[in-house]
C-alpha cells in the first residue's frame, strides 16, 4: 500500500509544473506579507529604510525593559518618559525638527507616536483586560439568570460557556503581538494553496481516464479499491505538505520581515482583534491549532475535488468546475463573513480556511438544541461535507467485475 | 486451461454488441477478427472484469472468474486498446509500478522488469521518459507490462493498431515468443496481425460468432470463392461497380483483378485464397468497390 501510495504521489504531483506553481505561489506570498509590513507596521508605516530601522532597534532596546511581567514599577517608568512628552506635544506647538537629540528618535511627535502606539496602548490594553473579562464574566452570569428565569435553556448554557471561558483570564505579560496581529490575519496564502491544490488534484482520477489507464488498473490486483485508497491519501498528503509549507512560510516570513516571534507565549486575547475569543491558548498554540483547521477545511474542500475528477473523462471541465467552485466558496464567505446567518457561514468549508473569522468572538451554534463553539459546527460539517464527497466518489467510481464480487487471492 | 464463454449477451441503449456468444479456448493464440465495432473489445473488456455483461458466464476449467475474482486478475495479461500510460514516468518506473498494481513482489518485481525490456528491445530506453517514446515502443512497454505477472491468459486489445509496418512485424513475433505456454487472445481488425501466428481465428460479426477455425480450414472454405481475371484498363470502372473485388495489379497485359464471390465470374480462374479473403467475404458483404 506504501508503495502505490508514492507511486500515486510520483504520478500527480512530481510534475515540473506544480513545483514551479509552488516556487512563484511562495515568492508571491513572501512579497504579499512584506507588503502587508511596508503598508500597516509600526515600524515601517510612514517611514523610509533608515528610519524603520532606526525604530525597530528602538522598539527591541524597550522591550528588554518592559517586555514580561507587567508590574507597577514597570508601568510607572514607562509613564514617567511618556508623560512629558505627552505634555510636549499636547498643544501641538513643539519643534518639528528631526535631529532633537534630546528626543529618541530625533522628532518629538514621533517620539510620542512611538511610545503611544507601540507601548502605552498595548500595555494598557493588557493591563485593562482583566478587568476587561471580568466585566464579561458578570454581564454572562446576569444572563444566565435572567434566562433560567425564563426557561431559556440554550441561552443559559450558552452564556454558561461564555462565562466559563472568560473566567480568570488576564494578560499578565507584555509581549511583541504586533506580528500576530497581522500574521493572523492573513489569508492570502489559503487562496494560494487552494488554487495550487485544485490544479494538482483535478487530474487525479481524470488522468487515468485520459490516458485511458482506468481499464488497465481495473485488470490489476491492486487497481481497484486499493489504487482508489492510495490516491485519496496520496492527495491528503499533496494536500498537507502543501498546506503545511504555506503555514509554515507565512509564521516565516512575518518572522522575518517584523523580526521577532516574540510572543508566541502570550495568550491569544493579548491580540485586540481577539479580545472576544472563545480560545484560551497562546499565540503559539492557536498558530498552529489554526494552520490544522485551514487543513482539514481545505482536505474537506479536496474531496469535492476529487469527486469532479472522478465524474468526467477530460481534465478541463473538473479545472473549470473546481476553479468556479473554490471563487464561489470564497465569495459565499465573503458575503456571510460578518453576517448573522451564522449557518450560512459554517456550512462553508472554506470558513475553515480563514478561520480567524470563527475565532475573534465566542460564538455558538445551536446543534440540537446545545449551544456548541461555532469552529466545532463548521469542523463538523466539514468532515459531513468531506463524508458526503467521499461517499458519492466511492459510488460512482468505475469498478472491476472481479473486485465487487470479492473474490479471493490466489484462489483457482 | 480451458475458458470457456457460454451465451455471452450484452446490449447497449437496445442494440446487440454481444449476442449469445459461446465458445471454448484452450491454449494457444486465438484471433478474435471482426470489423470496428463488431464486439471484440466489448467481449474483451466482460472477459477482463471491466464490463458486466447482461447475460451468460465466462468461465475456467469449468469455474466462473467473478467467483475466482482478484484471483483470476493475478492470472491474466491485458493491453489495452490505444494505451498512453504515464507520460511523466521513465518505462523502467512505470513498469515497477504495474508489479506493485500486479502484486509481483520484489525482488523478482525488478528482474523481471530487466528481463522483459531485454525481451521487448527496451533495455536501453528503460530511463526514457514514455512520453517521448514512438508508438511502436509504447505499445513494446504495454506487452510488457502485460507480461509481468507471467499471465496463463494475454489478453491483446488491437495490439497493433497505428504501428508501422516493421514495428507491426516486429510486435508479432514478440506475441508468438510470449505465447508459449498460454492462451493469447488477439482482437484485431488487422489480418495480417493472426495470420501466421493463430492457432485458430474467431470471426465475429455484430456481436455474434461467425466461425471458429484454424487459419487453413478458413481459408480452405473459400476454395472456388477466389478469382483471378484480366480485363483491358477500359473495362475496369465496370467490374468494380458489379464485383466484390479484394486487389486490382496492372500488368502490361491489362488489369488483373482479384474477385471474391460464390459465382465464377466469366472468363475468371479460381485462385489459392488467403485470410484476407477469408475477411472480405465475410465482412464485406454488399458492398462493391
Amino acid at each position: 500500500m506504501v508503495k502505490l501510495i508514492g507511486f500515486e504521489y510520483r504520478k500527480h504531483f512530481i510534475k515540473p509544473s506544480i513545483l514551479i506553481a509552488l516556487l512563484v505561489f511562495s515568492l508571491v506570498s513572501v512579497g504579499k506579507i512584506y507588503g502587508t509590513y511596508a503598508e500597516n507596521s509600526l515600524f515601517s508605516r510612514g517611514c523610509n529604510m533608515q528610519q524603520s530601522i532606526q525604530i525597530k532597534q528602538l522598539y527591541w532596546g524597550f522591550y528588554n525593559d518592559y517586555s514580561g511581567k507587567i508590574t507597577p514599577d514597570k508601568i510607572e517608568r514607562l509613564l514617567d518618559i511618556y508623560r512629558p512628552i505627552e505634555a510636549k506635544v499636547a498643544d501641538l506647538t513643539a519643534s518639528t525638527r528631526t535631529d532633537d537629540p534630546d528626543t529618541f528618535t530625533g522628532n518629538v511627535y514621533t517620539d510620542y507616536h512611538f511610545l503611544r502606539l507601540c507601548y502605552v496602548l498595548p500595555m494598557q490594553y493588557d493591563y485593562l483586560y482583566q478587568s476587561y473579562a471580568g466585566k464579561v464574566v458578570l454581564a454572562a452570569k446576569e444572563n444566565i439568570r435572567f434566562y433560567s428565569s425564563v426557561s431559556n435553556r440554550y441561552e443559559s448554557r450558552k452564556n454558561a460557556l461564555i462565562a466559563e471561558c472568560f473566567s480568570g483570564r488576564k494578560v499578565g505579560t507584555f509581549a511583541f503581538t504586533e506580528m500576530y496581529q497581522y500574521y493572523l490575519n492573513y489569508d492570502f496564502s489559503s487562496f494560494l494553496a487552494l488554487l495550487l491544490c485544485v490544479y494538482g488534484l483535478v487530474g487525479v482520477f481524470v488522468s487515468e481516464k485520459q490516458t485511458e489507464m482506468d481499464a488497465l488498473l481495473l485488470t490489476t490486483q491492486y487497481g481497484g479499491a486499493k489504487t482508489v485508497a492510495a490516491k485519496l491519501l496520496s492527495s491528503a498528503l499533496f494536500v498537507m505538505g502543501i498546506c503545511t509549507w504555506f503555514w509554515l512560510l507565512d509564521f516565516l516570513a512575518f518572522s522575518a520581515v517584523f523580526g521577532s516571534f516574540a510572543g508566541f507565549m502570550a495568550p491569544l486575547y493579548a491580540v485586540k482583534n481577539f479580545a472576544n475569543t472563545p480560545l484560551n491558548l497562546s499565540l503559539g498554540q492557536y498558530a498552529l491549532f489554526s494552520c490544522t483547521l485551514k487543513t482539514a477545511g481545505m482536505l474537506a474542500l479536496v474531496a469535492g475535488i476529487l469527486l469532479v475528477s472522478s465524474l468526467f473523462k477530460n481534465a478541463l471541465f473538473p479545472f473549470i468546475i473546481s476553479l468556479s467552485g473554490a471563487f464561489g466558496l470564497i465569495f459565499w464567505q465573503g458575503e456571510f463573513m460578518n453576517s448573522g446567518h451564522l449557518w450560512a457561514k459554517l456550512v462553508n468549508p472554506f470558513v475553515l480556511m480563514v478561520n480567524r473569522e470563527l475565532f475573534r468572538k465566542a460564538e455558538f451554534a445551536n446543534l440540537f438544541g446545545l449551544p456548541v463553539p461555532n469552529y466545532f459546527a463548521a469542523m463538523l460539517v466539514a468532515i459531513l461535507w468531506a463524508g458526503i464527497f467521499m461517499g458519492l466518489l466511492v459510488v460512482t467510481i468505475r469498478k472491476s467485475e472481479m473486485t465487487e464480487k470479492g473474490g479471493r487471492l490466489n484462489a483457482g | 486451461m480451458k475458458i470457456t464463454f457460454k451465451g455471452i449477451t450484452k446490449q447497449y441503449k437496445g442494440k446487440y454488441a454481444l449476442k449469445e456468444f459461446s465458445t471454448e479456448l484452450q491454449e494457444g493464440v486465438y484471433g478474435l477478427l471482426g470489423t470496428n465495432g463488431a464486439g471484440k473489445t466489448t467481449l474483451i473488456n466482460i472477459f477482463v472484469g471491466i464490463v458486466k455483461s447482461d447475460a451468460g458466464q465466462v468461465l475456467i476449467d469449468g469455474v466462473d472468474v467473478k467467483k475466482l475474482g482478484v484471483g483470476f486478475l493475478a492470472r491474466v495479461g491485458y493491453l489495452p486498446q490505444y494505451p498512453q500510460f504515464y507520460k511523466n514516468f521513465e518505462v523502467q518506473e512505470f513498469l515497477q509500478y504495474m508489479c506493485a498494481l500486479k502484486g509481483v513482489l520484489q525482488p523478482n518485481g525488478n528482474r523481471r522488469v530487466s528481463e522483459l525490456l531485454e525481451a521487448v528491445h527496451l533495455g536501453d530506453a528503460r530511463h526514457k521518459k514514455i512520453g517521448a517514446l514512438s508508438g511502436g515502443m509504447r505499445q513494446r512497454v504495454g506487452i510488457a507490462q502485460a507480461m509481468l505477472n507471467d499471465p496463463d491468459i494475454l489478453i491483446l486489445d488491437e495490439p497493433t493498431a497505428g504501428l508501422d509496418p516493421q514495428e507491426r512485424i516486429r510486435f508479432r513475433n514478440l506475441i508468438t515468443k510470449f505465447s508459449r505456454g498460454r492462451t493469447v487472445l488477439l482482437a484485431t481488425h488487422i489480418v495480417s496481425d493472426i495470420e501466421f501466428i493463430a492457432n485458430e481465428v474467431l470471426l465475429l460479426k455484430q456481436g455474434q460468432l461467425l466461425m471458429q477455425a484454424p487459419p487453413h480450414k478458413l481459408i480452405q472454405s473459400m476454395e472456388n470463392k477466389v478469382w483471378s481475371l484480366t480485363v483491358p484498363d477500359e473495362a475496369l470502372d465496370e467490374k468494380l461497380g458489379s464485383l466484390k473485388i479484394s486487389n486490382i495489379l496492372r500488368e502490361q497485359d491489362g488489369v488483373h483483378l482479384r474477385i471474391i464471390g460464390d459465382e465464377r465470374p466469366a472468363q475468371a480462374v479460381p485462385v489459392q485464397a488467403n485470410l484476407e479473403d477469408v475477411f472480405l467475404y465475410h465482412f464485406g458483404e454488399g458492398e462493391q468497390w
